[in-house]
C-alpha cells in the first residue's frame, strides 16, 4: 500500500467521526495555541530587549562604582524598601548623597585590567541643566540628559541620525517628547538648534547652550527618557555645573563606564577584578536582566500550562484511537486477511494520530498568529499600551518556533498514537473478522 | 486430471490451552487441484471454518503442514503470505464484510489499493470486476444502498479483482434469500468454468454443496466423507506425501531457499503457477486418529 493512500485514508477515516475527531483536535489546538503564543511572546520580549541592550551600548557594557557607593545604593533601596538592611552610617569623608568617589588610584587601575577596554572608560557625570527651549516657543522644560555611554553604541532613532561623538559642534539626540512641545516636527527638527540653559541656583547666573539636534530617540525603556549629547556638550555644561564647586569636588568622579572584552572574558571574573581594588560594577544583564527574568518567569508558566493541555490532549488522542481501533475491528480483519501487513496497520493508525496533531497544532498556529497580530496592532495604535514602543512587536513568530512546535505536537501524537496503532496491528484477521 | 494446487497434510488445529483446550481440527489430509470446485460441508462448530482459514493462510495450524504447488508455507514470512492472499486468493465471506460508507468502487479497489497498485491502473481493473459481476452502474453507489445480494456480487468483484488462483467463499449464501444465493452461487460457478479460478465454499447448505464438482464432509474435526472419484483410503498416503513434496522441493529449490525474504510477484507467481510433476492423491484419512 502507498504511503500516500495511508495518508489519505488516515484523513478520511478521522472525516468519519468528525465531531469526535474535532474534540480531540480542539484539545490539541488549545495547547499548541499556548505553547506558539508563549514562544512568540517570547521572541517579541527578547527581541525588544536585546534592541535596548544594544542601543545601551551592547554585551560589554559596564557600569562602575565604587565599592562604598554600590553598599550605599543597596543599603538606601533596602532600608526604604524591605527594611531588611540596617541603617547607613554617616561619614564626615563622603558628600551628602552618600557616594564614595573612585580614586584617581583606582581609574588607573581599571585601565590595567586584563580584558578591560581602558580607551572606552568615561567618566559619568550627571549633567544638571535647568531647562530646554528654542526659538519658536516662549515655554521652558525641564530635560534629562547624559553623555553617550561607551562602545559603538547605535541610539535607535526615530528621525536623523547618530552622535558626532569627538566633534567641536554641541549636538544632541533629543527624546520624541520634546520634539512637539519645542514647536517643531520630526520632519523639520534635524539640523535646527535648541536652547539648553543652565542656571546656578546659589549666584543666579546663566549660560545658553545652542545644540544642534541630531535625532529624535525611538522610545525604549533603556534610555528612560534621556537625551544624549555628545562629549563636547557633555563637558561644557559639567564645567558650568561646577563652576563653583570647591576644588576637591570639581574632579569627583563617582561613577564610570568602560567596555570589557565579553567574547573572551566572562563577566564574573572583570567583576572580581574590579572588587579586588574596591569597586563594584553592574553589566547590562544586571541592569535590564531582571525584566528578562520577570517576562521569563510568567511565559514558563504559561508554557507549562500549555504542556499540561497537551497531555490532557495526548490522552485524548489514545483514547479516540482506542475507540477507533474498536468501532473498525472487522475493517482492520479484512485489511489482514487481503494481504495488508501488521507494520501498514500500524503505520495507518499512528498517521491519523501524527493527522490529529498536525492539524491541531496548524489550527492553534494559525489563530494564535492572526490573534497576535491583530493584538500588535491594537497595542501600536493611538491609546496601546505599546503606542511609545514603536519597535516592540509583543509577538513574534519565527519559522523556527512554528516548525519546532508542529514537529513537537505531532511526536507526542505519535507517541500518543503507538498504543492504539500497536493493538490495531496486533488484531488477527480471523478473530477480527468474527467479531460482530 | 489437473496438478494440485492445495496440499494439507494432517492438520491439527486446537484453541486455548489444557483443560479449556478445544480441538478444532483432529488430523486433515487432502489435496486440492488447480481449478476444481470443492465445497466443504458440516454442521456449525464442524471445524470446516477452521479448515478453511488454514487453507487460505489465514492462520497456522497447531500441527501439520500446508503446501502450495508443493511449497512448505510454514515457514513462510508474513509479508510474502500477505502477498499470497492479496494477490493470488479472493475472499468471499456470509456477512460481506464491506465498508458500508464507502462507496461500491472503493471496496472493490481494496485489495489493489493493499498491493499498491496505481490509481488509474486500479480503478480500470476494478470497474472491469463490477462489469463482471453486472455491477458497473452502481460504482458510486455507497455500499451500504445495496441490496443483499447486491453486496455479495461487489463481494466477488473485490475477490476477483486482483485476478485470483483461488476463490474462498464461507457460506456465500448464508445471508440471501435462496433465489438471488442461486444468482451468486451461478456467477460463482462461472469464474470457475471460465476463468478456471479454483473453488472453495464452506457452507451447510447441502443444494449449493450438490453443485460443486466435490463434497468433502467433516465432522468433529475429521473429514467423514469426500465425493472425489479418486478417494483412496490408502495406508500409505503419509509416505506418497513425502515424495510429492521432496520432488516439489527438488524443482523449486531456489524458490524457497530463501523463504524469509519476499522476492517480489514473480516468486509468488512461481508458487501457483509453476508446472509440477505432482501425483495425484486426493484424500487421507490420518491414519494416526481412526
Amino acid at each position: 500500500m502507498k504511503l500516500l493512500d495511508i495518508i489519505r485514508d488516515a484523513n478520511a477515516n478521522l472525516l468519519r467521526n468528525k465531531l469526535r475527531s474535532f474534540l480531540t483536535i480542539l484539545a490539541i489546538f488549545i495547547g499548541s495555541f499556548s505553547i506558539i503564543s508563549t514562544s512568540a511572546i517570547q521572541a517579541g520580549v527578547n527581541d525588544f530587549i536585546d534592541q535596548q541592550v544594544d542601543s545601551y551600548g551592547g554585551e560589554g557594557y559596564l557600569a562602575v562604582v565604587s565599592k562604598d557607593s554600590f553598599d550605599a545604593l543597596e543599603g538606601l533601596t533596602g532600608a526604604m524598601g524591605n527594611g531588611n538592611s540596617a541603617p547607613i552610617e554617616y561619614k564626615e569623608d563622603k558628600i551628602q548623597d552618600g557616594m564614595t568617589p573612585i580614586t584617581n588610584e583606582q581609574l588607573d587601575k581599571i585601565k590595567k585590567i586584563d580584558g578591560i577596554d581602558g580607551d572606552s572608560l568615561v567618566e559619568q557625570k550627571t549633567l544638571n541643566i535647568s531647562y530646554v527651549s528654542s526659538k519658536k516657543t516662549d515655554k521652558k522644560y525641564l530635560i534629562g540628559a547624559e553623555a553617550l555611554p561607551p562602545g559603538n553604541i547605535k541610539v535607535e532613532t526615530t528621525t536623523g541620525g547618530q552622535l558626532d561623538l569627538q566633534g567641536d559642534e554641541y549636538q544632541i539626540q533629543l527624546e520624541k517628547k520634546y520634539v512637539d512641545v519645542l514647536g517643531y516636527t520630526e520632519d523639520n527638527i534635524i539640523g535646527e538648534k535648541i536652547q539648553l540653559v543652565v542656571v546656578d541656583q546659589f549666584k543666579h547666573t546663566q549660560k545658553t547652550f545652542n545644540v544642534k539636534v541630531v535625532g529624535v530617540i525611538a522610545p525604549g525603556v533603556v534610555s528612560m527618557g534621556y537625551s544624549y549629547v555628545n562629549n563636547k556638550t557633555a563637558d561644557d555644561i559639567y564645567t558650568e555645573n561646577t563652576k563653583y564647586y570647591p576644588a576637591e569636588y570639581k574632579d569627583r568622579t563617582v561613577a564610570v563606564a568602560v567596555n570589557y572584552d565579553y567574547e573572551n572574558h566572562s563577566a564574573k571574573e572583570i567583576k572580581d577584578k574590579l572588587e579586588d581594588i574596591g569597586l563594584s560594577a553592574m553589566t547590562i544583564d544586571d541592569i535590564i536582566g531582571s525584566i528578562k527574568t520577570f517576562f521569563d518567569i510568567i511565559l514558563t508558566v504559561f508554557k507549562i500550562f500549555g504542556f499540561i493541555a497537551l497531555l490532557a490532549a495526548a490522552i485524548g488522542i489514545i483514547n479516540t484511537l482506542f475507540m477507533s481501533v474498536q468501532e473498525r475491528t472487522r475493517e482492520i480483519g479484512l485489511d489482514k486477511a487481503l494481504g495488508m501487513s501488521s507494520a501498514r496497520v500500524f503505520l495507518s493508525f499512528s498517521i491519523e494520530a501524527i493527522s490529529l496533531g498536525f492539524w491541531g497544532s496548524v489550527f492553534g498556529i494559525t489563530v494564535s498568529m492572526t490573534l497576535g497580530n491583530i493584538a500588535n496592532n491594537i497595542f501600536h495604535a493611538e491609546g496601546g499600551f505599546l503606542e511609545s514602543f514603536p519597535s516592540f512587536n509583543l509577538a513574534t513568530y519565527t519559522i523556527k518556533d512554528i516548525i519546532i512546535v508542529t514537529v513537537l505536537i505531532m511526536f507526542i501524537s505519535f507517541l500518543a498514537g503507538t498504543l492504539p496503532a500497536r493493538r490495531a496491528a496486533s488484531k488477527n484477521p480471523i478473530d477480527a473478522l468474527r467479531y460482530e | 486430471m489437473s496438478k494440485t494446487l492445495i496440499s494439507a497434510r494432517s492438520l491439527r488445529k486446537s484453541y486455548g490451552k489444557r483443560n479449556s483446550k478445544f480441538e478444532a481440527l483432529r488430523g486433515v489430509t487432502l489435496n486440492i487441484h488447480e481449478g476444481e470446485s470443492v465445497a466443504i460441508i458440516g454442521k456449525s462448530g464442524s471445524g470446516k471454518s477452521t479448515l478453511m482459514h488454514l487453507l487460505a493462510l489465514l492462520d497456522k495450524p497447531t500441527r501439520g503442514e500446508i503446501t502450495l504447488n508443493g511449497h512448505p508455507t510454514a515457514r513462510l514470512h508474513a509479508r510474502k503470505l500477505n502477498a499470497i492472499r492479496n494477490k493470488k486468493f479472493g475472499f468471499v465471506f456470509q456477512s460481506f464484510f464491506m465498508n458500508a460508507n464507502d462507496t461500491v468502487l472503493n471496496n472493490v479497489i481494496l485489495p489493489l489499493k493493499i498491493a499498491g497498485v496505481g490509481y488509474r491502473e486500479r480503478h480500470r481493473r476494478a470497474i472491469s470486476a463490477l462489469k463482471t459481476v453486472d455491477l458497473d452502474d452502481k460504482r458510486n453507489n455507497k455500499a451500504s444502498d445495496l441490496s443483499g445480494g447486491q453486496k455479495q456480487r461487489v463481494c466477488i468483484a473485490r475477490a476477483i479483482v486482483n485476478d485470483p488462483k483461488v476463490i474462498f467463499a464461507d457460506e456465500p449464501t448464508g445471508n440471501l434469500d435462496s433465489a438471488t444465493g442461486d444468482k451468486i452461487i451461478n456467477l460463482l460457478f462461472k469464474l470457475n468454468h471460465e476463468k478456471g479460478i479454483t473453488l472453495i465454499i464452506v457452507t451447510h447448505d447441502q443444494d449449493l454443496a450438490n453443485k460443486c464438482q466435490r463434497q468433502i464432509s467433516i465432522k468433529d474435526g475429521r473429514i467423514v466423507s469426500d465425493s472425489s472419484a479418486d478417494v483412496e483410503q490408502d495406508d500409505d498416503g503419509d509416505e506418497e506425501i513425502r515424495e510429492i513434496v521432496a520432488e516439489s522441493e527438488e524443482d523449486d529449490d531456489d524458490d524457497d531457499a530463501t523463504p524469509d525474504k519476499f522476492e517480489g510477484d514473480n516468486n509468488i507467481d512461481g508458487m501457483l503457477d509453476q508446472k509440477h510433476p505432482v501425483r495425484h492423491i486426493n484424500i487421507e484419512e490420518d491414519e494416526e486418529d481412526l
